[in-house]
């Protein structure tokens, strides 16, 4: 898989996913087939059993995303400070990733507006390889309109950076609806973390 | 077609005094188990091969103890305790029923069975007998199977004494697919109905999977993995363990809902500039756009004659629930009260939707009729959501988020019964899809 060689410069990444990126299994390209191992369920002799044991089965699949699936076990230092100060604090330096939003809503805000701003900025001046867009939602709301709302987010985040100069192709986006909470809670502190969208870039 | 290899055979009233009145008890299923019916199930008595009650093993009691745990967590019968029975499995199998010693235990109903092993197979005999009528419900019948399957034939023996005292199908011989979890791990799994085989299905610790969906027959899921990076839908073949790819398109996959014909699915694409329903002819892999408009359409479900979809869309501001031809036209909204309306699962029976309500800080599991004119609130929690139908259309299963845990739960449609699925392991399950009968 391609990603897994990528310089992901995230300080969230630096800090929390370093383990994860350096993980082996798959080797460099991932293409190991450990991923998709199957398991045939059925007995196909029509004897109906529940047995382990079929088929190994499917094409030959690229191994996991690495890209946003390590776990996040606490706030990351990146967040304590806030949008502001690493703003302002970011002299020539790289912006913070992460842009939050309202329940419910895929509506960029003045705060994300600078933020977005400022990326669009920092990745025309670095012309990283990729830019990713992760759409993320709090863990209230049913598991498909979640994954719907962040697929909308990431997607109004892609528009604006190619409102600010980026090229449309350069800028890929997922969602991971409420399956990857970046804070471990249940109110409104950490709901307010998680409803966001991510930029991964990579050089 | 997934087929338990089955014999099932009507058995004469042999040795028992048959009535030619037909029996009068029955359950009165609207009540959802207020007044659970008593019901006595022995162990069953183990034969040789000449049918001779014999001495041997386990089996006649781990059987009825299938039989009982079904019918109990049907929250409509009421297995009585077996310390208390008067008249023994064998005495019951050899002479029949001693009614009134039966009517002093408090028995309306009683089953006498007998299982014979032999050859690696499984032979089970039951007779079902109404107390007060002092006569039979329904014939004996014999089921035989492969011994790996015993616990399948004490489902089928539920399933048979649910439908001759409620005049509808049960439901024990079913399946669940789900999203087992453990910590931050999740996983695809099958297991019976009753949490029982447990069964593993993909292996990878980094690959998210979610959402699996039971084909028609049962033989198939369709469910969403991430290992192409972007969530894309799967099939999988439960038979040969073959897995293919149901399209890539630009965007979010997601949602897959197969038709009742098994030849079309529904689903959610952001292809076109935002989340809209699409049906997938699964013949041809022509896609016809359903909606049309710049909110998010998601949570397709077919009803049962494959004539329309119930979907949710926020084009009114907040989620709510809608329905169209599934040819295709203008969408008719069904709920307005509360902000948030979602996931509607249509039942097999076609009379209800089982959906997600949210309010207040709740999320809840509720039904409403398709004209969204009765609506009821079944569940009372925080994050209650994923609502499937048993293959009868009388209990939902769902999933229930607390704090850190997920696990799932059922409960009657009438809003009583609600239970915990035991999965064991003390692994957490979300994301249910219940199979049809396996047969």
């Amino acid at each position: 898989m391609k990603r897994t060689g990528l310089l992901i410069v995230s300080l969230v990444s630096l800090g929390l996913l370093a383990g994860c990126g350096s993980t082996p299994k798959g080797g460099p390209d991932g293409a190991t087939g450990t991923e998709s191992t199957t398991t045939g369920v059925f007995t196909g002799d029509g004897s109906g059993g529940v047995g382990a044991g079929g088929a190994l089965g499917g094409p030959a699949l690229g191994g996991p995303p690495r890209v946003g699936s390590g776990s996040l076990d606490q706030v990351p230092m990146s967040h304590r400070i806030s949008n502001m100060d690493a703003a302002g604090g970011a002299a020539g330096g790289e912006p913070e990733h992460i842009v939050h939003f309202d329940f419910n809503s895929s509506l960029i805000n003045d705060e994300a507006s600078r933020l977005l701003i400022q990326n669009a900025r920092w990745i025309l001046a670095h012309n990283p390889r990729e830019v990713i867009v992760e759409g993320h939602c709090d863990e209230r709301g049913t598991r498909d309109y979640n994954l719907a709302l962040g697929q909308k987010r990431a997607d109004e985040v892609k528009k604006f950076l190619v409102s600010q100069g980026l090229d449309w192709y350069r800028v890929k986006v997922i969602t991971y609806g409420k399956e990857r909470p970046l804070v471990f809670g249940h109110d409104e502190f950490a709901w307010a973390k998680n409803r966001r969208a991510e930029l991964r870039i990579a050089q | 077609m997934m087929r338990l290899f089955f014999k099932v055979v009507l058995l004469p009233a042999m040795m028992l005094v048959s009535s030619p009145l037909q029996a009068t008890l029955k359950i009165d299923i609207q009540k959802g188990g207020l007044n659970p019916l008593p019901i006595a199930l022995p162990e069953f008595v183990i034969l040789d091969a000449n049918g001779t009650p014999i001495a041997g093993g386990d089996m006649g009691q781990r059987l009825a103890g299938v039989v009982t745990d079904d019918l109990k967590a049907s929250g409509l019968f009421r297995p009585l305790n077996p310390s208390a029975f008067m008249q023994d499995s064998t005495s019951l199998w050899k002479t029949g029923p001693r009614f009134r010693e039966w009517r002093l235990v408090g028995a309306e109903a009683v089953v006498s069975g007998a299982v014979r092993a032999y050859g690696g197979q499984i032979s089970v005999d039951f007779f079902l007998h109404d107390v007060f009528q002092g006569a039979l419900i329904g014939p004996g019948k014999r089921f035989t199977a492969p011994l790996k399957d015993w616990r399948h034939v004490g489902h089928r023996v539920a399933d048979e004494i649910y439908i001759r005292l409620t005049n509808e199908k049960g439901y024990f011989t079913s399946r669940i697919a789900f999203v087992a979890q453990q910590g931050r791990r999740k996983w695809l799994a099958l297991m019976d109905q009753d949490g029982a085989n447990r069964l593993d299905l993909t292996q990878s610790e980094n690959v998210l999977v979610l959402t699996p969906k039971f084909s028609p027959g049962g033989d198939q899921l369709f469910y969403l993995s991430y290992e192409k990076g972007p969530p894309r839908i799967f099939r999988w073949d439960l038979y040969t363990g073959r897995r293919f790819m149901e399209g890539d398109h630009q965007g979010l996959n997601a949602t897959p809902a197969w038709s009742p014909d098994g030849g079309r699915m529904a689903l959610t694409l952001t292809k076109d500039g935002n989340a809209e329903v699409y049906v997938k002819d699964l013949n041809n892999n022509t896609l016809t756009r359903m909606t049309q408009n710049n909110a998010i359409d998601t949570s397709p479900s077919w009803s049962p004659d494959g004539q329309q979809l119930v979907f949710n869309s926020d084009r009114a501001g907040t989620p709510q629930l809608y329905i169209m031809s599934s040819q295709g036209g203008q969408a008719r909204r069904i709920t307005y009260e509360g902000q948030y309306n979602a996931a509607p699962a249509w039942s097999p029976r076609g009379d209800l939707i089982a959906f997600v309500q949210g309010g207040r800080g709740k999320f809840r599991i509720a039904v409403t009729d398709p004209d969204g004119r009765r609506v009821r609130t079944l569940t009372d929690s925080w994050m209650d959501e994923s609502p499937a139908w048993s293959p009868n259309g009388r209990v939902i299963l769902f999933s229930r988020q607390r704090g850190d845990r997920t696990q799932l739960y059922t409960i009657d449609l009438t809003g009583h019964n609600e239970r915990l699925v035991p999965i064991g392991d003390g692994l957490g399950g979300s994301d249910p899809s219940w199979s049809p009968l396996i047969r």
